[in-house]
């Protein structure tokens, strides 16, 4: 019933929530010597669908003196994207969570 | 000149007709039975996300919403199909007169 | 893995951690040209050093394992020990013998810049609780 598209969704909105997490992480640890920035592969986990995603290394961070590579400007843009996108997917799980509420709904007068 | 009469086959008796009134038991009865187990099931998966959200254990507030949503539709469509039922059967026990 | 509930510690420890960073600075700042503290000779420089650490957040469990994303605290602060910089003024008063008063080794443009860097960093934190706290809402809105 909810079943395989909101199964998609949800995938969607864990994986969002799991990036969100370590953005912030990122964002607290701007100014931490040595510290990594970190991140997920979305469409590999996307499409592996299974189990909590893994933190990956981000390549190509130019590394400051102090060993850090977190870039306020690719954090700050990344916080902005993961919170639309979940915007839009709660709005579609919504959606569809009525669609079906309307149905069970429309049975009953008959 | 009349046509010679070919006899006609008799129409095939299908392989088997299961005996009046017990079949479409049991077939609804298995419906039935295993509509309830996934309405449990869902609910059970809901109230265990609850659990773990509540304790802290790292379980996502979507994610629990939506255990708890799925448990709350599939329970309201088993109770509309229930009373369709009930009501179907009532106006069947009224004809029997 | 914690949950979102988590990560408003973490955008928190962040905020203070750049508090503190900030207060150290206009410290320094104030006292570019402190030549006699209570302590004698002029003012020393203090600097935060900053150190992931896990948070905790009163939704968090003895679950967490050592993936949990972390956040952010000031291990130690730091104070400046190197030799304060020498100006050959003789009349000031608090000129030696030589004639040199001894002076903070804080450069104010620099300082300047850390601040603003700060203060960027500061609302960067804010905003990603903001961020966090919109998701929240949303799976909440999922229930109507």
């Amino acid at each position: 019933m909810l079943d395989r598209l909101s199964g998609q969704l949800e995938r969607y909105m864990d994986l969002l929530s799991a990036r969100q997490k370590l953005v912030a992480s990122n964002i607290a640890n701007v100014d931490t010597p040595g510290y990594r920035t970190q991140d997920i592969d979305f469409q590999a986990e996307f499409q592996n669908a299974m189990g909590p995603p893994r933190a990956i290394a981000v390549d190509g961070l130019p590394v400051k003196n102090d060993g850090n590579n977190v870039s306020l400007d690719r954090e700050s843009r990344l916080l902005a994207e993961n919170d639309l996108r979940f915007n839009v997917a709660s709005n579609l799980m919504r959606q569809q969570i009525q669609a079906v509420r309307s149905a069970i709904k429309e049975g009953q007068g008959s | 000149m009349a046509l010679p009469i070919t006899p006609t086959t008799g129409a095939a008796l299908p392989a088997s007709i299961p005996p009046a009134g017990q079949s479409t038991g049991a077939g609804f009865q298995d419906v039935f039975s295993s509509a309830v187990e996934k309405v449990e099931s869902l609910g059970q998966d809901a109230s265990a996300s609850v659990e773990r959200f509540l304790s802290g254990e790292g379980e996502e507030l979507h994610t629990t919403i939506l255990a708890t949503t799925r448990a709350e539709l599939a329970f309201d469509l088993f109770l509309q199909t229930r009373n369709k039922v009930v009501s179907a059967y009532q106006e069947i026990m009224k004809m029997q007169l | 893995m914690s949950s979102l509930f988590s990560v408003l510690s973490i955008g928190a420890s962040g905020m203070a951690a750049q508090r503190t960073r900030a207060e150290l600075l206009v410290e320094n700042l104030a006292n570019a040209e402190t030549t006699r503290t209570r302590e004698g000779g002029p003012y020393r420089r203090k600097d935060a050093v900053f150190e992931s650490s896990a948070v905790s957040s009163p939704f968090a469990s003895v679950f967490d394992d050592a993936q949990a994303p972390s956040g952010v605290a000031v291990s130690e602060i730091v104070t400046d020990t190197s030799a304060p910089e020498k100006r050959y003024m003789p009349g000031h008063p608090d000129a030696d013998q030589d004639g040199y008063v001894a002076f903070p080794r804080v450069n104010p443009a620099e300082d300047m810049v850390d601040l603003m860097d700060a203060a960027r960093s500061y609302e960067a934190n804010v905003a990603a609780i903001g961020a966090v706290k919109d998701m929240i809402q949303r799976s909440i809105d999922l229930l109507h």
